[in-house]
Order: C-alpha cells, then structure tokens, then sequence
C-alpha cells in the first residue's frame, strides 16, 4: 500500500473494525437498541394515553390520539441514528492526553473517532430502514420517503458530531467537557423532537427550536417519513442541513486548530 | 462483651470509616472547583428542560392524570432532591462496579477487616451535588402552597420521603449492577437501568394500572418521588405504607443473596 493510499484505507479498515466490534458483543448490541429505543418510545406512548384516554382529549395541537402513537413509533427509527457518545470520547482523548498518539499519525482524531464508530450507526440506520421499508408495506409511509428521510436523519448524525466535537474541544481550555457536553444532550434530546412533536411548542415560542439544527435529527426525518412534510420543505431541510454541516466543519477546524495549541500533552 | 456494646463497637467503627471517606472525598472535590460549577449547572439545565417539557404539555391540558402543573412542579422537586441525594453518596460507585470486578479491585477490599461491599459503595462520593440538593428542595418550597401541601410539620415527612428515595434507588441501582459477577461488561445494564429510571421523571398517575403496578413492584421508581409527591399532597392508605416496605425489603433481601452468590463466582482478575 502507498503512503497515497492511506486516507482512503484508514477509513474503511475504522469501519471494518468497528463493525467486529458490534457484532463481538451482540448481546451489548441487543440491550442497548432495547434500552435506548424501546423504554424512551413506552414512556412517549404512555403518555399520549394519559393525555387522550385518561384527560378525554380528541386531539392535542390538531393532531389525534393515532398521530401521536404514529410519530413516537416512526421517530424511534431515526433518534437511534442521531448522536452517539463520540464527543465524549474526543474530550476523554484530550482529558487524559491519549489524544498524543493521534498527533503523530497521518489522520486527523477528529475524523478517525467518527469513522470508528460510523459502523455501528450504519448497522442501526440499516435495521431502521429495513424496519420502515417492511412498515411501508401496512402504513402511509412509502419508500421513497423513509430513504429520503433516512438521510436527512444521517446528515443530522453528522452535524450532531461536529458540534459534538467543537464543544469537546473545550476540554483543551478546561481539561473537562463532560459537562458541557451533557448539557448539549439535554437540550438536543429536548429541541430534536424525541421527547415530544416539535408542534407540541405553542406558535410564539417555536423559533427557539427553528434556530437550532436539532431538529433535523429526528422531528425533520419523522415529519417527512409520515407525509406531514412536503418534498418543497424536505428539500429546504437538505440544504440548510449542508449549510449547517459546512458552517460545523468550519467550526471544528477552528476550535481544534487553536484548542491544539493549548494542548499539555499530559499523560498518553 | 455482652452483644450489644459489640454492635455499637461496631457500627462506630463502621461511621468512623464513612466519615474518613466523606473527608477524602471532600478532599478530591475541593482540588476540581470548577466541577462544583459545572455539575450544577449541568443539574440546573436538567431541571429547566423536565420543567419545559411540562409547560409545553400542560399548553395543550389543564392537568395530567388529574394532576395539575403546579403538583407536577411539586413532584419534580422531590425528584431531583431524592436524585441528588443518590448522586452525593453512591451514583459514582455504582458507575465504578464493573472496575471492581472486571479489573480485581475487589480484591483489596475482600482482605479488609469491614464489609467488602461497605467500602465498594462509600468510596466514591459527589459532595458537590449538595447544591443540587438544595436546588431541588427549592422547588418544593416554592411549588409547596400551589401544589396543595399542608406545610408545616409536614416539611419533616419530606425528609423522611427523600431517604426512602434514596434506599430505594440504591436498592434498585445494586440489583441491575449485581449481575456483573455474571455478565462481566456493566455498562448496557447501566444503561438499561437509566432509561427505566426515566420513567420516574413522569408522575405515575399518568401511567396505566399495570404499568403503575410494576412501578410500585418489580421497578419501584414511583416511590422516588411519585409516591412521595402523592403523600404528601394527598396522604397514603396504610396498605401503601406496607406495600412500600414489603418491595424494599424483598430488594435488600435479593440483593445480599445475590451479592453472596456473586462473591462465590468472583474470579480474581488481577491476580
């Protein structure tokens, strides 16, 4: 192999091992799809019920009790392709300065933690898709959609990263990200539309998660999925999606380009 | 000695090791300030996005399970009191379980002449959650009177409520992680157990029967703080009281069995 060849094969050979990875612990693999998606979508569905059943509701912000139960269900599918903890892992590296190694090789940290744990999120993103293909079949939803929906939700992944990874380079003024970043997660799970349908927000106090590109993780993805979101408004998403991971990887240079120069170096 | 000194011998000797470990740790925590900062507001934010997500429910409904939004302010009060209170004394030794076993850290506790499980979950402590703690008894104080709570004496009840919140996360915590003796990884039985304690966010009236019957049973989350909240705004039948007391003690009893048996396949790593 040419030292020419290196970028493209540093890439693929992360994948690969991150999908050995997955699959040498199936039963990690099993527990964490359980307890990430299953658990979240029967508290969301128990309290649709405690809204409509119990409160005697027809419908809540226009929609009915089987639109509620239709988006929890469908957004289970694209909130397991959001995220991932990777941002920690990046300020861990710079915290305990294992980050070092990283320097001295021909391939930027930043880039190789994503791709390492890109593997595990494509086999989610599969399953998911192959879920909703196979839901096409007894529901609204077409195939068309779910693709198109699928890689509004995987171009969430990657912005969700990028600010994952800006943010984590707060560990080099700092040491600790840790809680910067759990405050990120607070507010990301809360304005992506995991919690509750972004329309739940009443009409004057929606540009607070208009502002944001979270929504684009998983409300976006599940509007378009569903049919509740034209192909004029998806295409909208797409470009500001673009617009925000090219604003992200601009951020992301500069943060860690001047994070690195405070960099200690202690430990590794 | 007649047996009882012996005890008291004993449980001095056990309080005397606790408060060297609150020392230690108060030590460690006083070197990391801006961890004192941080972890608060990290709980602060916490606190205003479960309060935001209430507000905009409670936009669409005047009330919950026939809870209003002033009970459910009330009720997360005492969540994150009872909260704050597990992640001063035991959340980061429960996180450091699978070190213990996976990396034979046990083993240096096994030759100590006090309980090997006494240390393993005093070693660690957050004091910095304090704030926290008085964060979350903020709220309750000024939800109190909306919320329909008598006040008062009644103010001591809460005291005895967030112990109860904090044996029963303890309790529940110690019987996901036990099964690292068996399982060797900890960390997605963790996560499973965070994603059940979620459940407890939510007041469980909203919740139907069944679901409400596993809350107070096999995953007794409600008596972190839904129970407590319905307590003290509402009162409890004495069949509650017994039922509360029942599933606590069937916990402890599964645990120390199950701590037993894990003892027993316990395989030194480190050695």
């Amino acid at each position: 192999m040419s030292h020419t060849d290196l970028p493209r094969h540093w890439r693929s050979a992360a994948i690969i091992n991150g999908f050995k990875d997955t699959f040498a612990y199936k039963s990690e693999f099993v527990l964490e799809f359980f307890a990430s998606a299953i658990v979240p979508a029967a508290i969301q569905l128990l309290l649709w019920y405690a809204l409509f059943k119990n409160g005697n509701k027809p419908d809540i912000a226009g929609q009915s009790y089987a639109d509620l139960i239709a988006y929890t269900w469908v957004s289970i599918l694209f909130s397991q392709v959001r995220g991932g903890n990777y941002d920690f892992d990046l300020a861990e590296m710079i915290r305990n300065g294992t980050l070092s190694q990283y320097l001295l090789r021909p391939v930027g940290a930043v880039e190789f933690v994503y791709f390492r744990g890109l593997s595990y999120k494509l086999l989610i993103a599969s399953m998911c898709l192959c879920i909703g293909i196979i839901a096409s079949a007894f529901t609204s939803i077409t195939i068309v959609r779910m693709f198109g929906a699928m890689f509004l939700a995987f171009l969430g992944n990657i912005i969700a990263y990028q600010l994952g990874a800006a943010l984590a380079a707060t560990a080099f003024k700092w040491e600790e990200a840790y809680s910067v970043l759990m405050v990120k997660n607070l507010v990301v799970q809360f304005l992506s539309g995991e919690l509750v349908p972004l329309y739940f927000f009443p009409e004057n106090y929606s540009w607070i998660w208009k502002i944001f590109p979270f929504h684009l993780y998983v409300y976006g993805p599940t509007q378009y999925a569903l049919g509740k979101m034209s192909h004029e408004e998806f295409f909208m998403n797409c470009t500001q999606g673009i617009g925000w991971v090219l604003f992200c990887w601009f951020l992301v240079h500069f943060t860690w380009s001047r994070g690195i120069k405070n960099y200690a170096s202690i430990g590794g | 000695m007649p047996q009882s000194v012996a005890r008291i011998m004993e449980f001095k000797q056990y309080f005397n090791i606790f408060m060297v470990q609150v020392k230690n740790n108060w030590v460690r925590e006083a070197v990391y300030r801006t961890n004192f900062i941080t972890s608060f507001i990290v709980d602060l934010i916490w606190i205003v996005i479960e309060a935001s997500l209430f507000s905009v429910i409670y936009a669409h409904t005047d009330n919950l399970g026939g809870w209003t939004i002033h009970q459910v302010y009330f009720f997360l009060g005492i969540f994150f009191a009872s909260d704050a209170l597990f992640s001063i004394f035991f959340m980061r030794n429960f996180w450091m379980f699978s070190d213990l076993i996976n990396k034979g850290e046990l083993d240096i506790m096994l030759t100590k002449p006090v309980g090997a499980l006494f240390l393993a979950l005093t070693r660690w402590m957050s004091l910095t959650n304090v704030l926290n703690l008085a964060m979350g008894i903020g709220v309750c104080i000024h939800y109190a009177d909306a919320a329909g709570f008598k006040g008062g004496w009644h103010w001591v009840e809460l005291t005895a409520w967030l112990g109860v919140g904090l044996l029963t996360q303890s309790l529940v915590r110690f019987a996901f992680v036990i099964w690292t003796f068996w399982t060797e990884r900890g960390w997605a039985l963790s996560r499973l157990y965070y994603q059940f304690f979620s459940i407890a966010t939510k007041p469980d009236v909203i919740y139907p029967a069944i679901v409400r019957y596993t809350l107070m049973t096999f995953l007794p989350f409600a008596f972190v703080a839904s129970v407590p909240a319905r307590a003290l705004i509402l009162g409890l039948e004495m069949k509650e009281y017994a039922g509360i007391a029942t599933v606590l003690l069937g916990f402890l009893l599964f645990n120390r069995w199950a701590w037993k048996s894990g003892l027993k396949r316990y395989q030194s790593a480190s050695s």
